[in-house]
């Protein structure tokens, strides 16, 4: 096993943002991490990446238990290399950042120098040897980041939304290395992501956060709400303050409502039990996942319903048309 | 008006014949200086880094200190010391009173702060990423310290040359330490105190004119510096 964490919890002031009872990561696979923003994704890394001790609990990394504390923790963080979301350059070439973490290993020159080419010529910015690392635009320091981080030789690498700050071309690029990391070198990564479909297209594995916790399902759809009794006895969310949807619900107040995207349904025409609730929307994106189509359904909010490609087939919507969401009260989950 | 005049070209000429009391003076006071900075440095770069990065306990209040020891009377620093180094005082057997190594340890203790809390604002402006990066790509603690010195150079320069220009225009440790004496501990700051009590205004003008050319030339390399730090 790569990683097992064991009851562990980061607390920063009097907020837990991060408890996880067990998790357990394989090694030699692409895991994604999910999650909204303030899931607890990036502060899992830098635990997984021995840059931030837990507050409580254990981490064994290759079946060897992680003491925070102790002097071994370089040869544990020596293994193990984070690419955060908005990486610096030191401030000197590009060649010279790449030369870093062998510099620090004290690699000698030749060897230093085949390496960097070697990786600048693998991220496609050979050319940009000489160049001031501030001087790079988003993709390309990213790209120079995981040049960077290769030549550490790592056995686990791990990328903080490796494509969230850049454009289309560099995103096409850096998933491209990704694949290529894991395929030639064998190397383990995880990365984070709130990008459904990325994650799908790269990950073998993939782990949902919500709220610091490990969450059974992806929590696409999130909202505020409230829940209210109707004039019939019967519960409803009032979601966002301007969508009714019958829920099981004993508490009555403000809550977070999820709609789990795989419950939901699409059809042309109403269909409902009495607990169920339909919206009528507009289908504004459809979106190819292999065994599953993604659908971004605007009912005043939007709404993600991932459909079978059997089921998709059978239906046929356009983007542009309307259709109804199904809401079935098991699809929803209140937080 | 004219005796004003006088004294200024009086002043010039001494300086232009490189009159070997004045230059005596201004050695001494460079070196002084130098040497000061330089100890102050070699310690307080490292305190700086120590207390930024260190879960101290009473952090707040140490750097509160530090501050407050910004604004330190140089004549206190010197009554501090005198009290160790006088005949009297537990370091009285060195028998350092009256010696440029005296100066240099008053000075130091004066600069120390300001080398300190400088390193400490110079740093706490570099970005946090940088020490995760290093940290993350295998660098060592030492490693680490040396990433964010160098993306905090200018800031330390700057510290270095703020701390330089403090003791360079000092004149209560140099005179209460070193003693004003003749050719030995006379720098530029006690040597025109003595010559203005003497009513003797050439040399006190030619030295005036020459610290303020050497403080100028600091604070000019002080704003490059920071002029630098803030691209």
């Amino acid at each position: 096993m790569l990683y097992e964490l064991i009851n562990l919890k980061k607390v920063y002031g009097r907020r837990t943002v991060l408890d996880l009872p067990a998790l357990s990561l394989e090694q030699g696979r692409i895991i994604a991490l999910l999650g909204p923003n303030g899931a607890g994704k990036t502060t899992l890394l830098e635990v997984l990446a021995f840059l931030s001790p837990p507050t409580s609990g254990e981490v064994r990394f290759m079946e060897q238990r992680v003491d925070f504390r102790g002097n071994g923790l370089i040869q544990h963080r020596r293994r193990v290399v984070l690419v955060q979301q908005h990486p610096i350059m030191f401030s000197t070439t590009v060649g010279r950042n790449v030369e870093f973490p062998l510099k620090v290993r004290n690699a000698p020159k030749p060897e230093r120098e085949k390496v960097v080419e070697e990786l600048l010529h693998l991220v496609g910015m050979r050319e940009f040897k000489e160049a001031k690392g501030h001087t790079l635009s988003g993709g390309e320091t990213q790209r120079v980041a995981i040049a960077r981080a290769l030549a550490c030789s790592p056995e686990v690498i791990l990328f903080d939304e490796p494509t969230a700050s850049v454009d289309v071309e560099n995103q096409i690029a850096i998933e491209r290395i990704i694949g290529e990391i894991r395929g030639r070198k064998g190397i383990s990564v995880v990365f984070t992501t709130h990008n459904m479909v990325q994650a799908s297209r790269l990950a073998e594995e993939t782990l949902f956060l919500f709220e610091g916790k490990l969450a059974r399902s992806t929590y696409e759809n999130i909202f505020s709400g409230r829940i209210e009794v109707g004039a019939n006895g019967d519960r409803y969310c009032l979601v966002q303050s301007s969508l009714p949807v019958k829920v099981r619900a004993e508490i009555v107040g403000p809550v977070r409502v999820a709609f789990d995207a795989g419950s939901l349904r699409i059809s042309r025409t109403r269909t409902e039990r009495a607990t169920d609730t339909s919206l009528q929307g507009r289908l504004v994106q459809l979106a190819d996942e292999g065994a599953r189509v993604r659908a971004l359904v605007d009912v005043g909010i939007p709404l993600t319903v991932l459909l079978p490609t059997q089921e998709f087939k059978a239906l046929s919507p356009a983007v542009g048309e309307v259709v109804w969401v199904t809401v079935p009260p098991e699809a929803i989950e209140l937080i | 008006m004219a005796f004003l005049f006088d004294s200024l070209l009086s002043a010039c000429l001494l300086i232009w014949s490189l009159d070997p009391e004045l230059v005596n003076i201004v050695w001494v006071s460079l070196k002084v200086s130098f040497f000061s900075t330089l100890i102050a440095s070699i310690v307080g770069i490292p305190t700086g880094f120590f207390i930024f990065f260190r879960d101290l306990r009473g952090k707040r209040m140490v750097i509160t200190v530090l501050n407050t020891l910004l604004a330190l009377p140089t004549v206190v620093v010197g009554l501090f010391v005198y009290a160790f180094i006088s005949r009297r005082g537990i370091l009285g057997a060195l028998d350092l009173l009256y010696t440029q190594r005296a100066m240099v340890i008053g000075q130091v203790i004066l600069i120390l702060p300001v080398v300190t809390v400088f390193t400490i604002s110079a740093i706490s402006r570099i970005d946090d990423r940088y020490r995760k990066t290093a940290m993350t790509l295998g660098a060592g603690g030492l490693q680490t310290a040396l990433v964010i010195f160098r993306e905090a150079r200018f800031g330390i320069v700057a510290a270095v040359i703020a701390a330089f220009g403090r003791v360079i225009a000092e004149v209560g440790v140099a005179m209460m330490l070193g003693g004003n004496a003749k050719g030995f501990t006379r720098t530029m700051t006690t040597a025109m105190a003595l010559e203005y009590d003497k009513g003797e205004f050439v040399l006190s003008v030619a030295l005036g004119i020459v610290l303020l050319a050497v403080s100028f030339g600091v604070n000019m390399i002080f704003h490059r510096v920071q002029g630098r730090a803030r691209i």
